[in-house]
């Protein structure tokens, strides 16, 4: 019996978002207490949990998309104005850490020498490994619009190579900015500099390492034949995180790793 | 990759299938214009169900909707004097 003659999608419930923000509970938790008595059993435990919801719930949402039909076009505008919306707030969660760096930076305390970078912080030379990350970043973006384009010009091989490139230039990103952090002369702990440079360039790395977690969905949708011409909005999400994870950096780079040293 | 249409499935499919048949709005969500509203010539609601709510503006200026549930069969009223008619249309 029909019961439907609507475009909207009547989700059926879903026990991940409320399994998801348990186990962003328990990762943060983790994670504190990993800086604080340095045992990360509890941090691997919130890891592991939230690799496990974020699978399914991907996997919930590709099934009702692919392959149950659910995604009209009124529902993906619903989902368009979800992701605009999220990341307008991430932008402003990154304003807060920004306000921070310039509070501290624009006048120096007398406590930190009255000088910024503060007096005994040794900070990164700009021209090295953050200028080698600023290109791969900005390739990246190359990349994902390659990708795109070839997608929306039913180019199958072409769209695997751009996202394949994508997601390789986000890995060694990650893997660059981890040698540089075990390379620093300075922590978190070292007062107002080290706490709004971990705070910043930390949060921005967990961001890359999301939104190369996301395209990297993407690529294996791909490679499952998941998305068409013009039924990708998965993918169109992806590639507007990356850009703004993109974008975040250039700030970063700018104030905190250029004009800051 | 193959043709988009023959790539979906179900609701978005066939709405796709309604696009491709010059139709851009297979849900009927979009407002229709009130046509004479007589007794004779109602305004024809579609409706794959057999009762739809039909939200009536009476007047060009009005600031509130006038909702009522037309039933199949039963032509009706509005407040304002307009008629109102369900007619079946086949679910996309
Ligand atoms: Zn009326």
């Amino acid at each position: 019996m029909m019961n439907k003659n609507h475009p909207f999608h009547l989700v059926d419930v879903s026990p991940w978002p409320i399994m998801g923000s348990i186990s962003a509970l328990i990762t943060m938790s983790g994670i504190v207490k990993w800086f604080h008595s340095f045992n990360s059993t509890l941090l691997f435990i919130g890891l592991t949990s939230m690799s496990l919801i974020m699978f399914q719930w991907w996997r919930d949402i590709s099934r009702e998309s692919t392959f149950q039909g659910h995604h009209t076009f009124i529902v993906t505008m619903g989902l368009r104005w979800g992701m605009i919306l999220f990341i307008t707030s991430e932008v402003f969660f990154f304003i807060s850490f920004f306000w921070g760096f310039f509070h501290n930076s624009l006048a120096p305390a007398v406590d930190i020498g009255m000088t910024w970078p503060p007096k005994g912080i040794e900070t990164f030379n700009p021209i090295q490994i953050p200028l080698l990350n600023t290109l791969i970043l900005l390739t990246s973006g190359l990349t994902v619009t390659w990708a795109h384009h070839s997608l929306m010009e039913n180019n199958f091989k072409q769209a695997t190579h751009g996202l394949l490139l994508t997601v390789i230039l986000g890995f060694y990103f990650t893997l660059l900015q981890g040698y540089e952090y075990f390379e620093s002369s300075f922590s978190i702990a070292d007062a107002a500099y080290g706490s709004s440079f971990f705070m910043a360039t930390g949060f921005h790395g967990l961001h890359v390492i999301i939104g190369t977690t996301f395209l990297l969905v993407c690529l294996i949708r791909h490679l499952n034949n998941h998305f068409s011409q013009i039924h990708h909005f998965g993918f169109e999400a992806a590639a507007w995180y990356w850009h703004f994870v993109d974008v975040v950096w250039l700030f970063l780079y700018i104030s905190v790793y250029w004009w800051g040293s | 990759m193959g043709d988009p249409v023959e790539h979906a499935t179900g609701l978005e499919k066939r709405e796709l299938m309604a696009k491709v048949a010059g139709n851009e709005n297979p849900f009927d969500l979009k407002v229709i214009k009130r046509g004479p509203g007589t007794k004779d010539k109602p305004n024809e609601i579609p409706s794959a169900f057999d009762a739809r709510l039909v939200g009536c503006i009476c007047e060009e200026e009005s600031t509130s909707v006038n909702w009522m549930w037309l039933y199949k069969g039963q032509p009706r009223r509005c407040e304002c004097g307009h008629w109102f008619n369900l007619v079946h249309k086949a679910p996309v």
